[in-house]
């Protein structure tokens, strides 16, 4: 017992550094900043009150939990077929599955964005096409509103949902849906009653970081929203840069950062973080 | 692909480290390779006192170096400008003077961070013993805290094909039915406020104070048919790809789509919202008292003034430049006499110290 806890000592010693480095040089400055939300433009609570008391406090957060919640359950869903279809895969044709997947993650938000833009907008690619094959007479809204933002969004998000899904799924044990197929199960009842629950850990772990990643998205709302819709994070860049209405601005921050970590609390309950982060053991 | 000059730059810069020449070599050096900018601040520091000037970066690096900094490095031996391309949002200058380490000395702002600013003692009083009021046309463009060197303004620019009839104001503007089509407008209340107000018919020399809670209603009527840009770049892209038939943008996209299009985008001065590009100093800058020199230069400078028009469409601000300004570029001068006539300077005083509240209000409105 002792000479577990002596070794555990030494651990900790040997992480110290790393633990001391982020505290004065990440958390310090995260926590001086966030205080500010208190502090400005008098002491007090008065920009807190504000998420009660102002409309356009409450639309942007509105806003952006109605466009979190959508992107995620989208990039679940697409995610989801996704990884399934990976699992079941060939080897070869798996390698090829994951390229796929990981070429689009390694491409810049912006340059994303911006081919969304050339393919949605009025006299983009798509529209175009439509128009010729006769099936629109008018080009449609397809870009500069939610529409646009949703996939823009969904369309990063999607690696990051496939990811941590597939790793839960490989390790589902293929024996078990060739035993129940073997009992008599049908396709669909071995899907609903063994792949689909024992796949659940990796959906709500995926659910999670898709959630908080959309959080704070900026650009592509930014680029594919046409102004007129305002996400968290560019309501705070707008407060901090332009009107330097700093306590409003981080008083929105502190109210994402407080979010993110009520959401990770919460989940570390249902799903093992640890696992799903991917630190393993 | 790195350039042989680059390469000669590298080897002497080694050289120099390795104290195998000494510093006014190297420094003759540099500028024979005409790399001068290139030498590094240690190198420099011992032999020249520096101004920075912090743009918003694109051609403007290169339009503010040659038009602005040039003329004061020639008068004022010993002293050198360098550009800074950062963008000095009121938030960075803020966060840089509480911080108390200021490098910016002199930063394109805006009228109403000049306000904002100013109000929060974040900048330096302007020093009009340095500058002279006599050098800007108006008094909107000497303010007490900032000064502008040049000017830019807010038009109307639309779509020539797709209008029998060519719109002449923000009457036009708000006209569905006679001009359908999508609108373009800055996210932002500087611009599109004024041209609300006008479009309600306000006479156009007491255009200030405005009715915000008008202005504001006027906006949303045509909401549904309304798109917005942040950038210039964005609201470029938005006429020439025919997201908007019509739209208030800088009369400097506006003439280069005019001029890229061979007039099929078209822009009218009348109704136009004449800005002064206000540059501010934050307080405790660097180059102390230099700065407001530097400043007051750029503003006595018509000539600079002219050429930086030809080269980046900036309106000169010295009454003595319209003049100066050859034929072919007096159609794109907002301060050409003939076309400020038809525009209304911006109060920036009165919209600095609205804007808090009036820009908050305009961005839930859009994004209600």
């Amino acid at each position: 017992m002792s000479a577990a806890g002596r070794t555990s000592a030494g651990w900790w010693l040997l992480i110290l550094p790393a633990l001391l480095l982020v505290l004065v040089f990440y958390i310090a400055p995260i926590l001086q900043v966030l205080a500010i939300s208190v502090s400005e433009p008098e002491p007090g609570f008065a920009n807190y009150e504000r998420l009660w008391t102002s409309e356009g406090v409450q639309r942007v957060i509105l806003t952006t939990l109605r466009i979190c919640t959508i992107t995620t359950a989208l990039a679940l869903l697409l995610g989801y077929a996704i990884a399934y279809a990976i699992t079941l895969a060939s080897p070869r044709a798996r390698g090829w599955w994951m390229l796929a997947v990981l070429v689009p993650l390694w491409i810049s938000v912006l340059v994303r964005a911006f081919a969304w833009v050339t393919l949605l907008r009025r006299q983009g690619l798509v529209n175009n096409m439509l128009m010729q094959w006769g099936l629109i007479s008018e080009p449609l809204a397809l870009v500069w509103n939610e529409f646009g933002i949703l996939v823009g969004m969904v369309h990063y998000m999607v690696p990051f949902a496939v990811l941590p899904m597939l790793s839960t799924m490989r390790e589902i044990d293929p024996r078990l849906l060739a035993a129940a197929r073997g009992l008599g199960a049908s396709r669909g009842q071995v899907f609903r009653s063994i792949f689909l629950p024992l796949s659940t850990p990796g959906v709500i772990a995926a659910g999670v970081l898709v959630f908080i990643f959309s959080l704070g998205f900026y650009i592509t709302p930014a680029i594919l929203g046409g102004g007129k819709t305002l996400m968290a994070a560019e309501w705070i860049s707008l407060q901090i840069l332009d009107l330097i209405r700093w306590g409003l601005g981080t008083m929105l921050a502190t109210v994402l950062v407080l979010a993110i970590l009520v959401t990770l609390i919460v989940f570390s309950r249902v799903v093992d973080l640890r696992r799903m982060f991917g630190t393993g053991g | 692909m790195q350039s042989f000059q680059q390469d000669c730059v590298e080897l002497a810069l080694r050289q120099w480290r390795a104290g195998k020449v000494d510093r006014r070599t190297l420094l003759s050096g540099l500028a024979a390779l005409g790399a001068a900018s290139l030498a590094p601040d240690e190198a420099l520091a011992q032999a020249q006192r520096q101004l920075v000037m912090v743009n918003w970066g694109g051609l403007a690096n290169q339009g503010f170096g040659n038009n602005y900094g040039a003329p004061f490095i020639a008068a004022n031996p010993g002293w050198r400008v360098t550009q800074d391309s950062t963008g000095p949002s009121a938030g960075r200058i803020r966060s840089m003077v509480e911080s108390g380490r200021v490098t910016w000395d002199l930063c394109d702002s805006s009228a109403t961070s000049a306000i904002m600013l100013g109000g929060m003692n974040m900048l330096n009083r302007m020093d009009y013993s340095v500058l002279k009021r006599d050098d800007v046309i108006g008094p909107t463009f000497a303010m007490e805290h900032g000064a502008a060197p040049y000017s830019f303004s807010s038009v109307l620019v639309y779509d020539s094909t797709k209008f029998a009839q060519a719109p002449t104001g923000w009457a036009d503007f708000w006209d569905l039915q006679k001009f359908p089509g999508t609108r373009l407008l800055r996210r932002d209340a500087s611009g599109p406020l004024e041209a609300a107000q006008m479009s309600l018919g306000k006479d156009m020399a007491n255009l200030y104070p405005l009715d915000v809670r008008a202005c504001l209603a006027r906006v949303r009527e045509i909401r549904r048919n309304l798109v917005f840009w942040t950038g210039g770049a964005e609201s470029e892209q938005f006429i020439r790809t025919g997201e908007a038939v019509m739209g208030q943008i800088w009369h400097t996209r506006a003439k280069v789509l005019e001029q890229e299009s061979n007039g099929r985008f078209k822009f009218i001065w009348n109704q136009g919202v004449l800005q002064p590009g206000i540059f501010v100093s934050p307080r405790g800058n660097p180059g102390g008292e230099m700065a407001q020199k530097l400043l007051a230069s750029m503003l006595a400078n018509a000539d600079q003034q002219v050429e930086l028009l030809k080269f980046l469409g900036n309106g000169p601000t010295n009454p003595r430049a319209a003049a100066a300004v050859p034929e072919e570029f007096r159609r794109f001068n907002p301060t050409d006499p003939a076309n400020a006539r038809l525009q209304v300077p911006q109060d920036g005083i009165w919209l600095g110290a609205n804007y808090q509240r009036v820009n908050a209000d305009y961005v839930d409105m859009v994004t209600g």
